[in-house]
């Protein structure tokens, strides 16, 4: 045999990997199961149904280990190899269990001239933890995202991958984490703003102001 | 006068000044769906198809592709042979967030310009194909989708009409590939989004292996403005070769960054001015007119540039996707490339070694120079790279990442000299 056959150069998976969910956990409701069914029917086969249903199973579960694909992958009578490719090309989905909250931070760059990188340095400061990692406590993790379509109002954020937090300052996200922590909704909207402000009883930024430097050097990381 | 003609007094069409535009109910009150209505009456479908090209509308998207003859390119229709039309909502274009805003203050005329563009090319349903991080408004469209089906301004016999178009909301996951069309469609059919070599064109082979357009959100948008008012009245807004009123994504280093609406062929100069000017009366140094993938200029290359897909030829770069990106002199343009590159680097698909280790190695490279390491052969390196990543892919993302590879490093030269370590050493040092 040859030797990287007995020694892959890449890291195969785990053919057992360890189980976070119980068997009695493992189940879509009924209601789950129509709204699979609704997507399914959307498509001329099932497998279009699979982003939906990841979708689902990642809100349901927090993240989509291997028995979660697999149930994924029953459910839609797809290959398990299918699913599991398609939940590792998405940065969305969630491999490994992550925080309670999901910070991604926007550093693309229309966010890396604006500050993107002092509120994401602000960030790992406060909450005392390095970029692409959860918190000790388990609640955060901290994120560097590319652009995510809200570059006028840069720097930005978005939490669970849901709502956008707009132009952040020091200030705007000390208040933002002390609403998560006592568990309220978040102070603010995602909405941003139309052309004319003033007309439309809008809010653009009027505490923009030229940055003189930035405290952290507006540098990505090199991808390992 | 400029291209844009009387741009003062323009009147917006695409984001109206209308409050709660995003309402059925409103956009109905505004004479909402009345073209559609007229148009499934009154017009054939080629009919439709031949306004379209009459406007002179030119694709939203990046690439500029004439819309009205991109719809011709579909086949005949053959019985019991489905075709669809997919609506490109994946907006990943680091400096563009104008289709996030269309969706978000008049979604209806997208939906209009949908079932328009159905009925012209005979489709019985549109996959509109949005990012995953567009999640609040993926509900706000399932909202108001859910009004128009309840409307039966789309279904089984919309209308009374005896058509059936449906339109079927997706919901990407974080790929920025997932905008390239071919792997938009690898995406919706379920599997990883690798794109796919063209020929087969998706007119011919598209979704499932069945005729399919794609189109960005602006361009179906405008549909509906241009059979409602007339296509000689859409060819009359903006610059000739390229008409039509334009949104216009205005980010970095000015006083109000945000989209803007006007006519295309506007002064780059105008556009700055209207953005409120630079942040601090900084002077500006460089300009990304139209998402990270267009070459960069120099603020010295845009004056008398207009924001049309010719004059940004003639001036060395590109409309792509009209997000403007003004950057002020104390801009770091080796910083700038080493996150664009970085970029690039993350959201290579793997699958064209050319793109996957190019894009890997243009990263390190100028982590290296930006690190104060670098070497000046490096940049030789680096436009050598470009050569050999340029054309030789599946998708279009690797000339992408080489354009402002090359053009930053042409233009910014000094900026990246100063940075290497000299090419000649002195010899007592
Ligand atoms: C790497 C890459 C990314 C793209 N991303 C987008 C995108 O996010 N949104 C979009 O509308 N078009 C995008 N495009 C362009 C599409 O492939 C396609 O040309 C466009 O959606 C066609 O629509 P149009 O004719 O209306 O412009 C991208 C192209 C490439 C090569
Ligand atoms: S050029 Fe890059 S992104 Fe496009 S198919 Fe090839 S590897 Fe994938
Ligand atoms: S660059 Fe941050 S949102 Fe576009």
């Amino acid at each position: 045999m040859a030797d990287f056959i007995r020694n892959p150069v890449v890291a195969l998976p785990d053919p057992n990997p360890e189980s976070y969910f119980s068997e009695e956990e493992l189940i879509f409701t009924e209601d789950e199961k129509a709204r699979i069914a609704g997507w399914v029917s959307q498509y001329p086969t099932s497998d279009g149904a699979v982003m939906w249903t990841l979708w689902l199973a990642q809100e349901k579960f927090g993240f989509l280990p291997p028995e979660v694909l697999q149930l994924v992958a029953a459910e839609l009578s797809l290959p398990y190899a299918q699913v599991y490719g398609v939940a590792t090309f998405y940065t969305q989905y969630f491999k490994e269990k992550k925080g309670t909250f999901v910070l991604d931070v926007c550093t693309c760059f229309s966010c890396q001239f604006c500050g993107g990188y002092d509120i994401l340095a602000y960030l790992e400061e406060k909450l005392e933890v390095k970029r692409g990692h959860t918190s000790a406590c388990g609640r955060y993790t901290l994120q560097e995202a590319e652009c995510l379509g809200a570059c006028g109002s840069a720097p930005m954020m978005q939490v669970n991958n849901g709502p956008y937090a707009h132009n952040l300052t020091p200030e705007k996200i000390d208040e933002l984490l002390e609403a998560m922590e006592a568990g309220k909704p978040l102070p603010f909207v995602s909405v941003t703003l139309p052309q004319d402000e003033d007309e439309m009883g809008g809010n653009r930024r009027t505490d923009a102001e030229a940055v003189e430097g930035y405290i952290t050097p507006p540098r990505s990381e090199r991808t390992q | 006068m400029t291209k844009a003609g009387n741009w003062q007094s323009y009147e917006r069409v695409l984001l109206p000044p209308v409050e709660n535009l995003h309402h059925l109910d409103v956009y109905r009150a505004h004479g909402g769906y009345e073209t559609l209505k007229r148009v499934l009456k009154e017009l054939e479908p080629q009919e439709v198809t031949a306004q379209m090209k009459r406007s002179g509308l030119r694709g939203r998207g990046g690439a500029g592709f004439p819309t009205g003859l991109k719809w011709s390119f579909m086949p005949p229709v053959k019985p019991d042979v489905p075709r669809y039309l997919c609506c490109n909502a994946d907006e990943s274009e680091p400096g563009t967030f104008k289709d996030r805003q269309l969706m978000e203050y008049n979604p209806h005329l997208l939906f209009e310009g949908i079932l328009i563009a159905c009925y012209a090319m005979s489709l019985n349903a549109c996959y509109l194909y949005v990012r995953g991080e567009y999640a609040s408004w993926i509900t706000h469209l399932e909202e108001e989708l859910a009004k128009m089906y309840n409307a039966n301004l789309a279904g089984k016999n919309m209308l009374g009409t005896g058509h059936c178009m449906d339109i079927v909301l997706h919901k990407g996951a974080g790929a920025y590939i997932c905008g390239e069309e071919t792997s938009l469609m690898e995406s919706l059919e379920g599997k990883r989004a690798y794109p796919r070599i063209k020929p087969p064109f998706p007119a011919q082979s598209g979704i499932w292996g069945y005729p399919t357009t794609i189109n960005n959100v602006e361009t179906l948008a405008c549909a509906p403005l241009i059979l409602g008012k007339g296509a000689d009245w859409f060819a009359g807004i903006g610059a000739e070769k390229n008409p039509g009123p334009l949104l216009y994504g205005i980010s970095g280093h000015v006083n109000r960054p945000g989209v803007y609406e006007y006519p295309t062929g506007m002064l780059i100069t105008d556009l700055l001015e209207i953005a409120g000017g630079m942040r601090g009366s900084k002077k500006l140094k460089a300009l990304v007119p139209g998402g990270a993938s267009v070459p960069v200029l120099r603020a010295d290359m845009i004056e008398g540039v207009t924001m049309d897909v010719e004059s940004l030829r003639e001036a060395g770069s590109m409309l792509g996707t009209a997000g403007m990106l003004f950057l002020d002199e104390d801009t770091d343009m080796v910083a700038f490339l080493r996150r664009v590159a970085h970029f690039y680097h993350h959201e290579s698909c793997g699958q064209c070694t050319p793109c996957r280790e190019g894009t890997g190695w243009m990263e390190n490279l100028i982590t290296r120079i930006d690190d104060g390491e670098g070497n000046l052969r490096d940049l030789d390196l680096l436009l050598d790279l470009c050569d050999q990543m340029e054309g030789r892919t599946v998708c279009a993302l690797a000339d992408a990442a080489a354009w402002p590879v090359r053009n930053t490093i042409k233009r910014f030269r000094e900026d990246f000299e100063r940075r290497c370590r000299p090419a000649v050493w002195a010899v007592n040092a």
